[in-house]
């Protein structure tokens, strides 16, 4: 082996051969070999090495310093030549190895096999731009900084910028192309002539992206499949694994189902449905394709849309298309990306400080929420009430995000605030009910679990609405225009209210109310999030719950404990997170709660101002700021909120608005939610969402500061129900959601069953715990009084009637569902869902804890 | 005879020398029965010299027909009958047993000259049939 000049070994060996025709039987080499494949080498045969130093003494393009032998073994397998022709022929798919193109899918459209060309079609990448400046003569950029994206060639759009495109017909085929500046285009294609040498047609895969793209407008369906088919023909196909369902799709045994037994190098084992067949079938790998049916559930693993699970709808050929868990769209796929799986992704739900579900506010002042985040862009529901208008914003079209508490009036002058279930009056959603999850500019934005567009979102003006319970001050509250199950949701929670809040706060809540108003200094900090930076617990965030000397006790956001920790510790943090606090809107009795709300320190934050403490609920609170004394302290917190619009609020001057929709402050509540002071709680906490800010933008200024921090406050870590839109769950309210239309929706018809553990009260009565014995036609029940069931047995009805929700490790009876009527055990207890091991079946089930009750042995 | 020493024939072995490429690019061309290479023009001119049976020179359509441009690797091979790497191929002998004689090349050995490992394409059928009456052998390129 022999090195030489790289690109000349043809050139040497030729050269070889001319110098031993002249020199005759001098040379004593035997042949020389020049490889296509290995550059910068050729290899001489000859006898000795001398004849060789011999033969190549004189030769430019030799160098005569390296001279390898090659062993023996080796020897064959220089000679040896994989041969790989492949013969391209029109409608193969090839990417182009070279040029600006390269990379990119083509199809061949002719093959011209003497001149070693072909002519393929590809997505065109011009830069009109730069083309039209080199025809009128101006400076061109020398080199493009960046290949033009693809796209289709408008040819009008060429004829805008003056490029002079002509009507050329291919001698060839005879077709009318448009050519511009010497490149030929059809519909919108670029027919490119190139060498077959600058082709690669081994591995090529198109992607389903491309080949949607390649598909003619007018093409039918039929057009993907023999596109697909051909393409098929040297695909790799996906691993086979036992136990898949397959079919066969070429030969004599073509759609032939059957599961996968066996899997060896290229043939795999199947165990056909058919009878009259032997029990397992050999078929090459190639012949057979991965099958699913519909209600499958699978997922994604490569490919443009991997790592997306969803549920198949239909199978058509080699493509699937199902429907994805999160974006509850159709993607098509092919089978061979595909494995069953019970996996459920949940998807990308943020990007940059932008999360799904936010309120945000766009680059041209429109405002809307996220209701999808995809990789790039977000999908945002605009704030037009009178049509669903969905829109595709990029991040950097987004402004800001909208955290303020706002207040909205519905139809009948009630005050709405975020979490508030509205049911809607007018309009296209008439009937839809759901709590509000936004509200901007009179606009609400409500979550409607049932409402399958836009992720459940519906956008109506907030005068279209009825509030459905909540609020005292509404007459028209539950119970009766709303359908039962609302009232047995509602009512229980408001009586005890006091209940709700140790719940939800985890914490005690101490209420202290009033007390600190004056202060110690360290009180600008109760309330506050801040960030421990020293000690075992550095890193971590947390409200400060109290204050004590030097050290102070901080609740950590990440877990339920209260750590206490040295003041020096610890540095004020700016960035709360999103969690926020889910502003709960007390049942009129916590007003006792605003006192503790008042802020006590206007340090605290820049803001705050006066305000803090808005709340006013009369009560105590030093209705300082001036500002709020508009509003009868009196009434309900809720009344306050009277002027719930958004825009009043935001006039009134105190609150300093402080911080636009970051929510920057420490203010407990993240997001300011908690405006609503505690007492207005009575939604779930902990809807991860950030409720408005009460005041126009005042973000919540103050610590609520209540000692200890009022439940509510709590950061919604506490409470993080879970998935970003869904319904919260109060812990305190024994799992119902109040608001939650969903949970209502659950029971229908009679649920209750016997042997269950509930609480009766009748009108007048307090509650008493009994257990059913016996469950009427009509949907009363007979109830056993006593805990235990020895008491009295009454009658009650439906309404009277609430459910005792079991706890961990409780023996419970399933009331809804497949399972209805089945007992067991619930084990564990997940947010909203219970985990339940079924007593038959011995089968660890996951079901929503509405449809669980205590079960009483009798 | 052949020389001692084993250089290729040059001008005075039993075989005639074929021609050598001239020049490199797209023209070259492998004759699809013996794998000799030249350039399409000289195919034009003086036909294969191992195959003169093809009459490529009579026939410009024969050229096309019976060569292609689609090969792998070349060999300069000086004496078919001494290389082993000419062996390996092939490329050294074959019994002929001439009908008719056009040239006195036509003895049974493979010219020297530039040859190629692997040709892409097989004959055609009816060029085949013309090699069985000629009684010369032609292997078909193997394929993967």
């Amino acid at each position: 082996m022999v090195k030489c000049a790289i690109g000349r070994e043809r050139e040497v060996a030729v050269c070889l051969m001319q110098k031993c025709i002249d020199r005759g039987p001098e040379l004593q080499i035997r042949s020389a070999i020049a490889l296509d494949h290995l550059k910068n080498f050729i290899y001489i045969e000859a006898d000795k090495e001398a004849h060789v130093k011999e033969a190549i003494k004189g030769m430019r393009n030799i160098f005569t310093g390296k001279i390898m032998l090659v062993p023996i073994k080796e020897m064959t397998d220089v000679l040896s030549v994989e041969s790989k022709a492949i013969d391209i022929s029109r409608d193969t798919w090839v990417r182009l190895k070279i040029g600006t193109y390269k990379g990119d899918l083509a199809k061949v459209v002719d093959v011209d096999n003497v001149r070693q060309r072909a002519t393929v079609k590809v997505i065109p990448r011009i830069d009109l731009q730069a083309l039209s400046n080199k025809l009128e003569g101006r400076e061109v950029p020398k080199k493009k900084a960046f290949t033009p994206p693809a796209r289709f060639m408008n040819i009008d759009e060429a004829r805008e910028l003056h490029i002079r495109v002509e009507r050329r017909r291919d001698p060839a085929t005879g077709d009318y192309f448009e050519k511009i500046e010497g490149m030929m285009f059809k519909d919108g294609f670029l027919y490119k002539n190139v060498s077959l040498k600058s082709l690669s047609t081994q591995n090529v895969q198109p992607t389903f992206d491309e080949l949607e793209k390649f598909r003619q407008p007018g093409e039918t369906g039929d057009g993907d499949m023999s596109s697909l088919s051909t393409l098929f023909a040297n695909r790799k196909k996906g691993h086979f694994m036992k136990g898949d369902r397959v079919i066969v799709v070429k030969g004599d045994l073509r759609n032939l189902k059957g599961w996968v037994e066996k899997v060896e190098e290229d043939t795999v084992h199947i165990k056909p449905n058919e009878k009259g067949l032997p029990k397992t079938l050999a078929i090459s790998d190639k012949d057979l394709c991965k099958y699913f049916e519909p209600g499958n559930h699978v997922k994604v693993v490569s490919g443009a849309t991997e790592g997306a699970t969803g549920m198949v709808v239909s199978v058509e050929g080699h493509v699937v298309n199902l429907v994805s868990d999160t974006t509850k769209e159709l993607i098509r796929v092919f089978a061979d990306n595909v494995v069953e799986s019970s996996e459920v992704t949940s998807g990308v739900t943020k990007i940059g400080d932008y999360e799904l579900h936010d309120l945000v506010v766009l680059d041209d002042n429109s405002f809307g929420v996220i209701i999808r985040v995809e990789s790039e862009a977000f999908q945002v529901l605009k704030g037009v009430p009178e049509r669903p208008d969905v829109a595709l914003a990029r991040l950097r079209e987004i402004k800001y995000k909208v955290d303020k508490k706002i207040f909205a009036k519905d139809r009948y002058k009630n005050t709405l605030s975020v979490k508030d279930v509205v049911k809607i009056l007018d309009g296209p959603c008439r009937g839809k009910q759901g709590p509000v999850e936004h509200i901007y500019k009179g606009v609400l934005f409500i979550y409607d679990r049932h409402h399958l567009e836009h992720a459940g979102f519906i956008c109506v003006k907030s005068e279209s609405c009825m509030m459905v319970g909540g609020s005292r001050a509404n007459g028209e509250r539950n119970g009766n225009s709303f359908t039962s199950k609302f009232s047995h949701l509602r009512t229980p929670p408001r009586v005890p209210t006091s209940s709700m809040r140790p719940p939800r706060g985890g914490y005690g809540g101490h209420n202290n109310f009033g007390g600190r108003g004056g202060g110690r200094g360290h009180d600008a900090l109760i309330g506050a999030t801040v960030k421990i930076r020293l000690g075992h617990y550095k890193g971590c965030k947390g409200r400060v719950k109290d204050v004590k000397g030097s050290t102070v006790r901080i609740e950590l956001e990440s877990q339920m404990k209260v750590v206490a920790v040295d003041r020096s510790h610890i540095s004020d943090n700016v960035n709360v997170t999103p969690s926020r606090e889910t502003s709960r809107y007390g049942m009129g009795s916590e007003t006792p709660m605003h006192p503790s709300r008042t802020p006590l320190h206007p340090y605290m934050t820049p803001m705050r101002d006066s305000g803090v403490t808005p709340y006013h609920d009369g009560m105590r609170t030093p209705m300082r700021d001036r500002a709020w004394n508009p509003y009868t302290p009196m009434s309900p917190p809720r009344d306050n909120w009277e002027d719930g619009n958004p825009g009043s609020w935001g006039t009134s001057p105190q609150y300093q608005p402080g911080s636009p929709p970051s929510r920057a402050y420490e203010a407990p509540t993240p997001g300011s939610g908690w405006t609503n002071t505690p007492s207005n709680n009575y939604n779930e906490a902990g809807t991860p969402r950030d409720s408005g800010s009460a005041y126009a933008n005042a973000p919540s200024p103050y610590l609520p500061s209540t000692p200890g921090g009022q439940p509510p406050m709590t950061p919604s870590s506490a409470y993080l129900p879970g998935t970003p839109g869904g319904q919260p769950m109060t812990p305190g309210s024994g799992g119902l959601d109040m608001m939650s239309p969903v949970v209502g929706a659950d029971s229908e018809g009679p649920w209750f069953l016997p042997d269950i553990l509930v609480n009766v009260r009748r009108p007048g009565d307090d509650t008493t715990p009994g257990v059913i014995r016996e469950v009427l036609p009509d949907g009363s029940s007979k109830i056993a009084l006593g805990s235990s069931g020895n008491g009295d047995v009454v009658t009650a009805l439906p309404n009277e009637i609430e459910v005792v929700p079991p706890r961990k490790l409780d023996k419970i009876k399933i009331m809804g569902g497949a399972h209805r009527g089945a007992t067991g055990k619930l084990i564990g207890i997940d947010g909203t869902d219970g985990i339940v091991k079924v007593d038959d079946t011995l089968d660890v089930k996951i079901l929503d804890m509405v449809s669980l009750a205590k079960l009483v042995q009798a | 005879m052949v020389n001692l020493g084993g250089g290729g024939g040059g001008g005075g072995g039993q075989v005639a020398v074929a021609q050598i490429p001239t020049s490199f690019g797209h023209e070259l061309r492998a004759c699809l029965r013996c794998r000799l290479v030249k350039t399409y023009d000289q195919f034009r001119e003086s036909g294969c010299e191992n195959c003169p049976f093809f009459q490529m020179e009579d026939d410009h359509e024969r050229v096309v027909d019976c060569t292609t441009p689609n090969f792998t690797g070349l060999i300069s091979v000086m004496d078919p009958t001494k290389s082993w790497a000419a062996r390996w191929l092939r490329i050294d002998e074959y019994v002929l047993v001439c009908i008719y004689m056009r040239w006195g090349a036509l003895t049974g050995k493979f010219a020297p000259g530039c040859y190629t490992l692997a040709v892409s394409e097989a004959l055609n059928p009816d060029l085949q049939n013309i090699c069985e009456e000629e009684h010369v052998p032609y292997v078909p390129p193997k394929r993967v």
